[in-house]
């Protein structure tokens, strides 16, 4: 059993209720942190953490809470972006919904830190049952002197304001989070200027996920040394994995990050080995936006070693034979599974979500849905698949938020490693529509170069 | 005399005084301002602190200010958007000499001292360029030939110029429902770009604003979601930002092609708006009222230094000659086809046959038409069927008949 910082007492009788937590030893961090620490000795204890966002980007938090600017009479705003709608990922979902008062114990010492008296947890609106569980969570917290005026007789007051969002992926991204906020069309902003510089109503702002806020509280217990001790190289702490796909055990897990991703597939207790006896085909390791790779480059890196479930493993070998851990969405595959299909579902799924607000994400992910839809309908070209190519080149890195790019990479990725699979959907077009390619060379042991 | 030129010396040099103190002030002004160095496609300008890139390449002009399909320097929080002014930055700046990973919007990011910006000199930039025209033109319905805009649309200058004469796209192009905005503003969501202009113009311009960005991504457009009017007294100017055919004037509205017209600036004393305009004239006939644009497509600054909006009055309401003060011709400064009609500093030849005939009258020697056998008077072009051919003076006799 690995360690388990965040999940541990999720399954406590009882424990969404105040009470409950508060006797499982709840809110320590809250006391500790306001009535023995000062706010920059909290940075400080974050920074050492070593804790990495836990949205996507895996950007240090404690150096995103230092960035935060501190004018003379400005207000300043601590943002919870629960808006979790990345495909493959509902991690921050089962926190929020078994142990709420984790987020709301994070948040409070979150906001004392950052100077938030106004923080917000904006929440996808298709949660709209969680907003209920928070909300009451949030009542309790307040009822019991840890939220509202002069928390603790220190003189910080904190109010956590929970809002939801109208359906849109988009809304995730950080800016246009603000921006929905605001009460406004969720558009990304461009950037600079950032939103801790300038975010919610032009305020100095610090949005981060709600496992990243919930992390906070072990971080404040254990003190950021020892947390830092958990996990390997930058990738400190656990990580919440939602594993879904041809699995046996489908679920939220929390994993030190020191395993290996094939203990991680095909041990009991995580995800239980592939479904029905078949065998492992692909994997997007980090939610729908990293790049796919086939069963051989998830399990060993092009240079033949073990991969792991952290930050730099996962990312070993850069796009060209690696992905991203991104937000924890693991979503497997196995030898039934269609890659064409599979990347046109995602193709889709970022046409109907891009914002629309630069030309290359609102045009480009469209061309690419149709051109994918008619390969896997078997009525597409060779060309077609450079074509797609390049349409992803040119949309890459051009765009204003990173929508863009997630896009491009996920078709990316499945040409990359799996060109033949896309050809024989075009050479072999009418059996394509009556099977699968299978398995084919894509768990075959790569011939790695012996380097003397 | 003395006694009269004592005061005006006085007086003038009180003059150089003066001036030499505004100088002075104005050097002033412009030292306390930081200037940036910054070298765009290898010529080297100096900006003040805050300009973009955009407005520094555009300083230098020609081809090196990239093209901007989105930003509009009078329309506040435009930009960023279109992807068209992409440029490549191969050196951060003087502190930080490090190239920016990714190609930037030059009309959003702010120059840095040292800076070194590649605009057409980077391949990169190029590419990138073709590929986001071919991203705009993806699903334009090309109809350019109805198309009130064309010949001033900044489209079609952006695809003649950055464009590849192809596309790869071989899907039905998207089409939007017919969207009513009133009797002044017609709108041809098909065509629009969504740069979003339109929606700052009225923002900034009106106190309401009415129609805005529905719903998101590739099937997003403008409108008013209800249908409705749009009536305010500056939502003309709409159409004057819009780059493309989108937004057009349903007073002139199949009326003439732009290039037809002759435009000439002229004014009226007008309650509401500075009434400083450009006519599209034809003959004596007003067809068009527009505001003024500069070089890059932008609505002028009025003689008072504010951006010059006209409105609607103005704009749609006072199409007749004498409703105006004509100026003179405009000064068409962009390389579009507005410029072929051309006429300022038209020099007409020197008559010079009065002078090497010292006054006489010319004497007819011979009349070519009773000699030549390729003019004949006596077929009458616009009499015959179709198009002449040799056979119309073959048989010139026949065809008359
Ligand atoms: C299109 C898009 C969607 C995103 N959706 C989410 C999301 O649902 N939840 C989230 O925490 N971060 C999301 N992010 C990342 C946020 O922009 C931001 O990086 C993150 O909230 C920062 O928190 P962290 O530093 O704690 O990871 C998204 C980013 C993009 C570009
Ligand atoms: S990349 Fe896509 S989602 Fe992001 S701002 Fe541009 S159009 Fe919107
Ligand atoms: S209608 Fe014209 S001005 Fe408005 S967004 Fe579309 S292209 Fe831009
Ligand atoms: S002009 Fe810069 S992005 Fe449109």
């Amino acid at each position: 059993m690995g360690v388990k910082l965040l999940l541990e007492k999720a399954h406590v009788e009882g424990i969404r209720s105040y009470e409950v937590y508060r006797r499982e030893g709840g809110y320590r961090s809250v006391e500790k942190a306001l009535k023995t620490m000062s706010t920059d000795a909290i940075v400080d204890e974050v920074k050492k953490s070593g804790l990495r966002g836990r949205g996507g980007a895996g950007f240090p938090a404690g150096m995103k809470w230092s960035f935060i600017a501190k004018p003379e009479g400005v207000p300043r705003h601590l943002v919870c972006n629960a808006d979790e709608s990345e495909p493959g990922t509902f991690k921050d979902r089962y926190l929020m919904e078994f142990i709420p008062h984790l987020l709301i114990e994070g948040l409070i010492v979150s906001s004392y830190a950052l100077g938030s008296h106004d923080t917000y947890i904006y929440i996808r609106g298709e949660y709209a049952w969680i907003v209920d569980i928070l909300e009451n969570a949030i009542n309790e917290a307040k009822a019991n002197g840890w939220l509202g005026k002069n928390i603790l007789g220190t003189g910080f007051d904190c109010e956590i304001h929970v809002q939801r969002g109208a359906g849109a992926y988009i809304c995730g991204e950080e800016t246009a989070l603000i921006e929905s906020l605001e009460g406004k069309r969720g558009n990304p902003r461009l950037k600079p200027p950032f939103p801790a510089i300038k975010g919610l109503w032009e305020r100095p702002t610090v949005v981060n996920n709600v496992e990243t806020l919930a992390s906070v509280v072990p971080i404040i217990n254990l003190g950021g040394e020892e947390y830092a001790k958990i996990g390997v190289g930058k990738s400190t702490g656990t990580k919440l994995i939602s594993a879904c796909g041809n699995i046996n055990k489908p679920g939220v897990y929390e994993i030190d990050m020191t395993i290996s991703v094939e203990e991680f597939i095909y041990s009991d207790e995580y995800c239980g080995g592939i479904a029905n006896g078949k065998r492992l085909k692909a994997c997007i390791p980090g939610g729908s936006s990293v790049p796919i790779l086939p069963a051989n480059l998830l399990l060993k890196t092009a240079k033949g070693e073990t991969r792991y479930m952290n930050y730099e493993s996962l990312s070993d070998g850069g796009f060209a034979t690696g992905s991203m851990m991104g937000s924890g969405g693991f979503i497997v595959l196995d030898e039934d599974q269609c890659v064409v299909k599979n990347t046109y579902t995602l193709a889709r799924f970022y046409r109907h979500e891009s914002c629309g607000q630069c030309s290359p994400c609102r045009e480009g992910t469209g061309w690419m849905e149709k051109l994918l839809l008619r390969l896997e309908n078997g009525q597409g070209k060779i060309s077609d698949i450079d074509l797609l190519w390049d349409i992803q080149r040119k949309i890459e890195g051009n765009t204003i938020c990173p929508l863009g790019d997630a896009a491009a990479w996920p078709v990316a990725a499945a040409i990359r490693h799996f060109r033949d699979e896309f050809e024989w959907h075009v050479t072999h077009a009418e059996e394509a529509q009556k099977r699968n390619y299978g398995l084919a060379h894509y768990a075959e042991p790569i011939h790695v170069p012996v380097t003397v | 005399m003395a006694f009269i030129e004592l005061p005006i010396i006085y007086k003038s040099l009180k003059c150089v005084a003066f001036s030499l103190r505004t100088l002075r002030e104005k050097i002033k002004k412009v030292s306390e301002q930081q200037l940036f160095k910054v070298t765009i496609d290898n010529i080297t300008i100096e900006v003040p602190a805050g300009t973009t890139i955009l407005n520094a390449a555009r300083q230098i002009g020609g081809e090196v200010a990239p093209p901007a399909m989105c930003y509009y320097s009078k329309l506040q929080g435009s930009g960023g958007k279109c992807r068209t002014c992409l440029v490549e930055v191969s050196r951060g700046s003087e502190k930080d000499p490090r190239p920016m990973p990714k190609l930037v919007a030059s009309c959003r990011t702010t120059v840095m001292d040292g800076m070194e910006v590649k605009n057409i000199t980077s391949p990169k930039v190029i590419d990138a360029r073709a590929g986001i025209v071919e991203f705009l033109l993806l699903n334009h319905p090309l109809d350019c030939p109805i198309c009130d805009q064309a010949g001033e649309c900044h489209l079609q200058d952006l695809s003649y110029e950055h464009g590849k004469e192809g596309t790869r796209y071989e899907f039905q192009k998207r089409v939007f429902k017919k969207h009513d905005l009133g009797p002044y503003i017609q709108l041809h969501m098909t065509r629009c770009i969504l740069c979003y202009r339109c929606v700052f113009t009225a923002d900034q311009l009106t106190d309401k604003r009415e129609h805005g960005v529905l719903d998101r991504g590739d099937h997003s457009e403008i409108a008013t979601f209800i249908e409705k009017n749009l009536d305010h007294d500056f939502i003309g100017n709409v159409i004057d930002v819009c780059p493309v055919g989108a937004l057009t004037d349903k007073t002139f509205r199949f009326k003439n092609r732009v290039w037809f017209t002759k435009p000439v600036d002229a004014h009226r004393d007008c309650p509401t708006c500075s009434g400083q305009v450009q006519l599209w004239m034809r003959g004596d006939e007003v067809f068009r009222v527009t505001a003024r644009k500069d070089e890059w497509g932008e609505v002028k600054d009025t003689t008072d230094g504010k951006p010059g909006w006209i409105c609607n009055t103005c704009r749609f309401e006072k199409k007749h000659i004498n409703d105006w003060v004509i100026e003179g011709p405009s000064k068409v400064n962009r390389h579009s086809v507005i410029a072929q009609g051309h006429y300022i500093g038209l020099q007409k030849p020197e008559e010079i046959m009065p002078k090497v005939m010292h006054g006489r009258a010319p004497k007819l020697l011979m009349d070519i038409h009773s000699v030549s056998e390729v003019n004949r008077t006596n077929i009458e072009l616009s009499l015959i069927d179709g198009p002449a051919t040799s056979k119309t003076f073959n048989h010139s006799e026949k065809t008359n008949a």
